[in-house]
């Protein structure tokens, strides 16, 4: 029983522990509960001379328990703190630490005539999506979650959303293209219609990759021939099945290098194939180390694109530095950046104020998960200080449904999206360049806006650069 | 000239293989052990370079004069005081114990590194290469060819040209005939063991190179690493440099056909090569 309560993840760093000690006041108290229950099996072991009054000794300790931690609220957030996907998680300490710090968090809301607090508690899903599973289930059923928060890739957001879809409990996922998630729910992409009553989220759509990458492409003078790298993956095929028509609505030709296994470790087949069509265009959406083994041999071997957008790699100043020079000029999209004109509604702090903060705090570059796991709190709050009773998760779960935002993450209206229950956010065309002088760009490898076309709120501050000239 | 092409890449990644391949060999010439945390190991060391290479500032092409002896010492007493132990158990044993050994590694490195992937940077080397007649000669396969081709003979030449060699070569034909000789197993083990550890080192390291590396990157590695150790023949040297290559060459004459091809055809020569010559294309009856 005690394992059963024992907490299954928590995140590595100072602020992650100080959550569950925070915790201990009130999530303990079951601890505490399971100790009073551990001393009375002792005494009961010893003789069953006390009988009933211990029973009823242990309920009201437990009744007594009860009634204090129903002023707190606890907010639950899953996401791949280790493992493969640990990338998109460096900033999320910081970015809760920030939530934490602000008033609404620290000092909790009144609602209904009750005043309650907030405690976060951050969990790690290892990047495994059983685990992810795992720990969501443990956040509600033994720590007392009432919303939770997913956030980084559908293997971390589709178990916890698909578990709090079962259990009734309000949920709100990000960094998670929504058709994957909507799929992940049960739902059908190309005919959205079904509605989930507990869960949101906010994030791109797969349109919105080619939204930002064609508007690139067209700027650059090329042939018009796009190399595309997708993998024998769900996402590979995803892209594999509907970007080719976009591409082609947009007067460029579609080169399939084929469905390639993860992991390959030679490439000089679709590189051939690429420099036989004399593709200048090339898309691809692999994981991270392969792009990174297929860019060093495209380049050892000749082949090099004049433009280059990738999707789902050199998101993060981490696997930036893996690749190293040969990143110059590499086109991706961002969901946030400290250039983008968004402000918290929690404390009214800019984005660029807050990447500021980080990189102050951690001495690392800022990453654009900053943004969205920190826009995730701001909903989820929103949800709950308006709620009259925000133990209610129905009440809460149709506040989710029905808000309108504006977060540190841009506008986020869960009422208009392509799907019930989903947010879009704009995407903004970026390049990896070589640092310059400035608060968010001084660093080996910098990511700047070169195009707006689906963001027109961002200001640009780089030029767009053919990849290899 | 795409065939020519592919099929030098091909041969160019059987060093790469063959470095992965040779430690394996060894360890199952001389003391039968099968050690599946040889790919973590190779991790291991690119981690270690990683860390190494901006604290001494040595170019992250150098940085294997550091890590291989490290490694050569960390695979003697891995030998002597874990692995040594486990054959005295019998082989099972020692299979759940490299086993084991690959679990723990893999964990630590997620612990203290994380799952972010690794790159050693070895600037413009990475991108250069050179073209003869239409077939492209990348500067870091020709290096790791290279690395495979020279690290193969100096064990070849320790093994046969050196007294402690031929000891270790004695102990592996004829262990009880050696000890009555005198040769003291167990630091002769451990003498191969440091032998394999290294090599696998600087498999790590032209990984890390190639391309990145991450805490679970080692038991695919290991896997090419067994096949080219079959294909080439159990306990045979420079066997396995030939699996190493037509490894190498059947991914990427098999990717002409189709990417998944190319994935599926050096797995399909391994079970050729295991139903008709099961004792692999060079065997040896003892190492070397």
């Amino acid at each position: 029983m005690l394992e059963a309560g024992a907490p299954l993840g928590q995140s590595g760093d100072g602020e992650g522990r100080g959550s569950l000690d925070g915790a201990s006041s009130h999530v303990l108290s079951r601890r505490q509960l399971l100790m009073g229950a551990g001393s009375g099996a002792a005494v009961l072991g010893a003789g069953k001379l006390f009988g009933g009054g211990l029973d009823r000794l242990v309920a009201e300790r437990a009744r007594h328990i009860r009634q204090s931690a129903t002023r707190t609220i606890v907010v639950g957030f899953v996401g791949p703190q280790t493992g493969a996907l640990a990338d998109f998680a460096t900033s999320n300490n910081f970015a809760i630490s920030a939530v934490r710090a602000t008033s609404g968090f620290s000092k909790g809301f009144r609602t209904g005539g009750q005043h309650y607090d907030l405690q976060i508690i951050s969990v790690d899903t290892q990047s495994n999506p059983n685990r992810a599973s795992e720990v969501a289930k443990d956040l509600v059923l033994n720590r007392g979650a009432d919303i939770l928060i997913a956030s980084s890739t559908p293997e971390t957001d589709n178990p916890v959303a698909q578990f709090c879809e079962v259990e009734g409990v309000p949920c709100v996922s990000t960094v998670v293209p929504w058709e994957s998630w909507y799929a992940g729910l049960g739902g059908n992409p190309l005919k959205p219609t079904q509605k989930f009553d507990y869960n949101v989220a906010f994030f791109f759509g797969l349109p919105q990759f080619g939204d930002t990458f064609i508007p690139m492409w067209k700027r650059i003078s090329t042939n018009k021939v796009v190399a595309e790298m997708f993998p024998n993956d769900a996402d590979g095929n995803a892209f594999r099945a509907g970007f080719p028509p976009q591409i082609k609505a947009a007067g460029y030709t579609p080169v399939d290098g084929g469905a390639y296994p993860d992991g390959t470790a030679n490439y000089t087949s679709m590189i051939s194939k690429f420099k036989s069509h004399d593709c200048e265009v090339y898309v691809n959406c692999p994981l991270p180390p392969d792009f990174n083994t297929f860019w060093k041999q495209a380049a050892q071997q000749g082949f090099k694109p004049k433009i280059a957008t990738v999707a789902k790699v050199l998101l993060f100043p981490a696997d930036v530095k893996a690749l190293g020079p040969l990143v110059n000029n590499i086109a991706t999209d961002a969901w946030w950046s400290p250039f983008a004109p968004y402000k918290s509604s929690l404390t009214g702090q800019t984005a660029a104020g807050l990447a500021l903060e980080y990189q102050q705090k951690t001495g690392q570059q800022w990453t654009q998960a900053i943004g969205s796991t920190y826009a995730a709190f701001e909903v989820a709050f929103d949800a709950l200080a308006k709620a009259s009773d925000p133990r209610d998760r129905a009440e809460v779960a149709a506040n989710l449904q029905k808000m309108k935002i504006e977060s540190i993450n841009g506008v986020l209206d869960f009422t208009k999206g392509p799907a019930p229950g989903v947010a879009l956010i704009p995407a903004a065309g970026v390049q990896w360049k070589r640092g310059r002088k400035g608060k968010f760009t001084d660093f080996p490898w910098a990511m700047f806006v070169v195009d707006n076309s689906d963001a027109p709120a961002w200001p640009i501050n780089g030029d767009l650069e053919p990849t290899n000239p | 000239m795409t065939y020519a092409n592919a099929l030098v890449q091909g041969l160019l990644l059987g060093g790469l293989f063959a470095l992965f391949a040779c430690g394996l060999s060894l360890m199952f010439g001389v003391m039968e052990v099968i050690n599946l945390a040889h790919g973590d190991i190779a991790v291991a060391a690119a981690y270690l370079a990683v860390v190494l290479v901006p604290l001494t500032h040595i170019p992250a092409v150098w940085i294997f004069v550091l890590v291989v002896p490290a490694f050569m010492v960390g695979g003697y007493f891995g030998q002597r005081l874990l692995i040594q132990r486990s054959l005295d158990e019998g082989p099972v044993t020692t299979l759940l114990v490299t086993f084991g050994l690959s679990v723990v590694l893999e964990n630590v490195l997620l612990e203290v590194f994380t799952g972010n992937d690794q790159s050693l940077n070895i600037g413009s080397l990475v991108s250069g290469s050179f073209s003869v007649r239409g077939v492209i000669l990348p500067y870091l396969s020709i290096m790791i060819l290279g690395a495979a081709l020279v690290a193969l003979a100096a064990v070849q030449f320790f093994l046969s040209r050196t007294k402690t060699g031929r000891m270790v070569r004695a102990v592996a034909d004829d262990r009880e005939a050696a000890q009555l000789v005198g040769a003291d197993y167990r630091h002769l083990f451990g003498i191969a063991a440091a032998l394999a550890s290294g090599t696998v080192a600087l498999a790590g390291l032209a990984l890390s190179m190639y391309t990145t590396v991450n805490p679970n990157t080692g038991p695919s590695y290991l896997l090419y690493g067994f096949a080219a150790v079959v294909i080439g023949g159990l306990g045979s040297l420079w066997g396995t440099l030939l699996g190493g290559m037509v490894l190498g060459v059947a991914m990427t004459m098999g990717s002409l056909v189709d990417p998944d091809f190319g994935a599926m055809l050096p797995y399909l020569v391994f079970l050729a090569v295991l139903a008709f010559r099961p004792r692999g294309l060079f065997p040896k009856k003892a190492i070397a």
